[in-house]
Formats: structure tokens, C-alpha cells, sequence
């Protein structure tokens, strides 16, 4: 079945970690930063998680998602160096519109927490295949169910996204108008977004009842389709964090 | 259908309703995108949820939209994850409450989730991109607001209001608008009511 998501099949040592080890780090990376708020722990991190992107050969599908990121952060330059109410010294330009060194300053700073946030995510999204991440998560206590529901929707979406195609060209060739002036955009929205939503719940319905018929309520033990996998270094790489977790916040603490 | 109770009403259907949920997220969204309306529209799906299957599910929904929107769009959904958990949540609960027999009531709530969503991200937005949301209007907005007074939270505020509270109070409409137009059938699958009744005398 088609499945989409950013995973890519690669095959380094960061694909094979343990799903659950990538979200401990991705946490660990985004909160040192928050305990230790000095422009150098932020951009040692940042430099880390974008060596693992590269480490896990992936940087080329990371480009789309920084590219997005590069152009707000542009507009956050031009803001914050004219108007960031700390500005005191002047660089260059025309009144009102002066690039002021403070502003720019915090500008670097918001585009190093930015970029640090998003490349420790896209470390776990892109080396990590959606259904070994749910599959690791029940194993360590999710509920099934809410497991099942993860796995399902990687399916029902794109379900969803063919019912939508089909009902947008049948309502055009119906004579929908969805181009022109806003009003006529804003009424168009309606009857494209009502049948599929009664379609899909229509089978929501059907789905339920099948699930029922099969047991999803079923109370007692469960066996796995999949044997479990290991993987590796995963007490190094959780000694490891908590370790530096720690040594943050005594840092923090003392310093 | 199975056992529930007020306010963790996890039945089958319940649970089912989430994929739908975020299914709906998406067509909103990209319906949004097709038609080129100025707002996002992305979260049609967990106020529905809220108001079908109540206040749990719909935080769940919000909750597992924004994972799932992360792992497969964007990425930075993960950072507003717990604005998604609020607007399901106050949806849910206003719904429960009555909020959801009227179109004038319908506005109220969709004020009410535009005011929550705007509280919840406004300090989302300060930490993350220093104030801004990067929807092209609100930005301007923060310029001027920045510039003029100097306050980074006011400025965040403004942008946020202008771009959430019309884009909630339409999103809840269109949600209540398609809440009315469910079949019976479907809603009752949701509405915690499951006694039955028996024709043998």
C-alpha cells in the first residue's frame, strides 16, 4: 500500500538506532539550549545535529525544509535588525530603515535556535521509518490501540487525498467555480470539503465496525507480527544524553 | 458499541474518528491552498472531533495531527503540537457543554478557540522565531507594532490575533457546519448514549 512520510531509506548507522534513543536525543538537543541560553551551547548543538544529518547522508532532503525555514528567518533579519527595541548602534542604511548590530545579534541568535530545532527533528523524521517509531513506542507501553490508530493513518491519508481529487474534478466538471475573485474561492470551499468529509466518515463508520468484529478491544496479552529488533548502542547513546543533560544543568546551576 | 465513560469516550469509533481527524486537517489545509484563501484552515478535522466524539478525543486528534503533520510535511508542526491539543480540548469541552445548538453560539466557540489558540502560541512564537509567524500580513503587522512600541509581546500578540482569530472562527464554522449536516446515524455512534431498548414485552 502507498504509504508517504519525509522517512529516507538510507543505509547508515543513525537508520538503525533506536527509534525511541532519536526522539531522547532530539529532546536533549532542544533543551540544552533552553538550560544553558549562551549563543555557543545553541550553536554547538545546532553543528552536532547538522554533522548527524550529514553522517546519515540525508542533507540533501533536509534542503526543502531549510529552504522553507531560510525565508521567514529572512524577513526575521530585516525586523529584528530595524526594529528590535534593543537597538542601539547604528550599521548601515536609510532612516527608518537602519540595520542595527544588537538587532542583528539577536536575529543570529533566533536563526541558530531555529535552525538547531528543526535539524534535531529532521534527524529523527528523516532517518526513521514511521512504522518502526510506533512499533518501539507500544513496545514500551503505548496503548495498541493508540498504536494502531498512528500506523492507520499513514494509510487512510492518501485514501483521503484520492476521494479529494476525484470529488474536486467532479465538482469543476459540475461547473464549481475555484478560481477568481476571494468570495467566489471562499464559496467554492464548502462543497468541496463536505462530501469528503461525510465519505470518510461514512467509512470511519464501516472501518469501526470491522475493527470491533476483529477484537481491538481485546484485553489480555497481545503477540507481535514482527519479532523485536535490536539495535545498537542504545545504552550508550541514553547514558550519554542523560550525562550531558546532567552536566547542563549543573553548569547551569553553578556558572 | 463498548464501554465509555463521560469524558474518556475511547470506543472503536472514537479511536477511528482520529485518522479521519487529521485526514480532514489536511484537506483543509490543502483545499485552502488550492483555492488560495488567505488562511490555513488546518484544523477543521480536531474541532470536529472535539464536538463529535468530546474533549479527549479531540486533544488526541490535535495531538496526533501535529505528530503526524511533523513527521510527513513540516517538521516545525511538532513546536505548536500543544496549540492543536488546546483548540481539540476547548472545542471538545464547549461542545460537551452545550456550546454547539446555534450558529450564534457556534461563533462563540469559535471565538473562544481563536483567543486559546492565540494564547497558547504566542509564546510559542516569541521563543521560536523571536515574536513572528511567518504568515506574510501578521508579520507586517508585528513590524509595525515592534517598531511603534517597542514590545516584542504586544507585537506577537497582534500578529497572532490577526491571523488566528479569523482563521479559527472559520475553521469552527465550517466544522459546525458540517456537524449539522451528518447524518443521525453517524452522530450517534458518538453521542455516549448506548442503553438499548428491547421490543420483547
Amino acid at each position: 500500500m502507498k504509504t508517504f512520510s519525509l522517512y529516507v531509506p538510507r543505509d547508515s548507522l543513525i537508520h538503525r538506532i533506536n527509534p525511541i534513543d532519536k526522539i531522547l536525543y532530539t529532546i536533549t538537543a532542544i533543551a540544552v539550549p533552553l538550560i544553558l541560553p549562551s549563543m555557543a551551547a545553541s550553536f554547538l548543538c545546532m553543528l552536532i545535529s547538522l554533522s548527524l544529518l550529514a553522517a546519515a547522508r540525508v542533507v540533501r532532503q533536509s534542503l526543502p525544509v531549510f529552504a522553507f525555514v531560510f525565508l521567514i528567518l529572512c524577513t526575521v533579519v530585516l525586523i529584528q535588525g530595524w526594529f528590535y527595541p534593543g537597538n542601539q548602534t547604528p550599521l548601515f542604511g536609510v532612516e527608518p530603515f537602519v540595520f542595527h548590530a544588537e538587532g542583528l545579534m539577536k536575529a543570529c541568535r533566533i536563526g541558530i535556535r531555529v535552525t538547531n530545532v528543526v535539524a534535531a527533528f529532521l534527524l529523527l523524521v528523516l532517518t526513521t521509518k514511521p512504522a518502526d517509531l510506533v512499533e518501539e513506542l507500544v513496545r514500551r507501553g503505548l496503548s495498541p490501540r493508540i498504536g494502531y490508530v498512528l500506523d492507520s493513518i499513514f494509510q487512510i491519508l492518501p485514501q483521503m487525498m484520492n476521494t479529494t481529487r476525484t470529488i474536486l474534478d467532479a465538482q469543476r466538471s459540475r461547473g464549481l467555480e475555484t478560481e477568481g475573485s476571494l468570495w467566489v474561492r471562499v464559496k467554492a470551499f464548502l462543497p468541496l470539503i463536505v462530501p469528503v468529509v461525510m465519505s470518510s466518515l461514512i467509512h470511519a463508520k464501516e472501518r469501526a465496525l470491522a475493527l470491533e468484529v476483529r477484537g481491538l478491544h481485546f484485553e489480555g496479552q497481545r503477540t507481535w507480527l514482527r519479532e523485536k529488533r535490536t539495535y545498537p548502542y542504545s545504552r550508550e547513546i541514553r547514558g550519554g544524553l542523560l550525562l550531558v543533560l546532567t552536566a547542563s544543568i549543573v553548569w547551569r546551576i553553578l556558572g | 458499541m463498548m464501554q465509555r465513560s463521560s469524558w474518556f469516550r475511547f470506543s472503536t469509533p472514537s479511536l477511528v474518528l482520529i485518522p479521519v481527524a487529521v485526514g480532514i486537517n489536511y484537506i483543509g489545509k490543502l483545499f485552502a491552498g488550492t483555492l488560495k484563501l488567505p488562511l490555513w484552515l488546518d484544523s477543521i478535522g480536531t474541532v470536529l472531533a472535539g464536538m463529535l466524539a468530546g474533549p479527549a478525543i479531540g486533544a488526541l486528534s490535535g495531538a496526533i495531527n501535529n505528530v503526524i503533520y511533523g513527521l510527513t510535511v513540516d517538521p516545525i508542526s511538532f513546536v505548536y503540537g500543544l496549540t492543536s491539543i488546546l483548540i481539540g480540548l476547548v472545542s471538545g469541552i464547549m461542545a460537551s457543554r452545550g456550546w454547539i445548538t446555534g450558529w450564534a453560539r457556534a461563533l462563540v466557540v469559535g471565538l473562544a478557540v481563536g483567543l486559546t489558540a492565540t494564547a497558547v502560541s504566542t509564546p510559542l512564537n516569541v521563543w521560536f522565531w523571536g515574536g513572528q509567524t511567518g504568515n506574510f500580513w501578521g508579520d507586517a503587522l508585528f513590524a509595525v507594532v515592534l517598531a511603534q512600541t517597542g514590545s516584542v509581546w504586544l507585537a506577537s500578540f497582534l500578529d497572532e490575533v490577526v491571523v488566528d482569530i479569523p482563521d479559527k472562527l472559520l475553521t469552527v464554522l465550517v466544522a459546525y457546519a458540517l456537524f449539522r449536516s451528518l447524518p443521525k446515524g453517524i452522530k450517534q455512534l458518538y453521542s455516549g448514549r448506548d442503553e438499548l431498548e428491547t421490543l420483547d414485552g
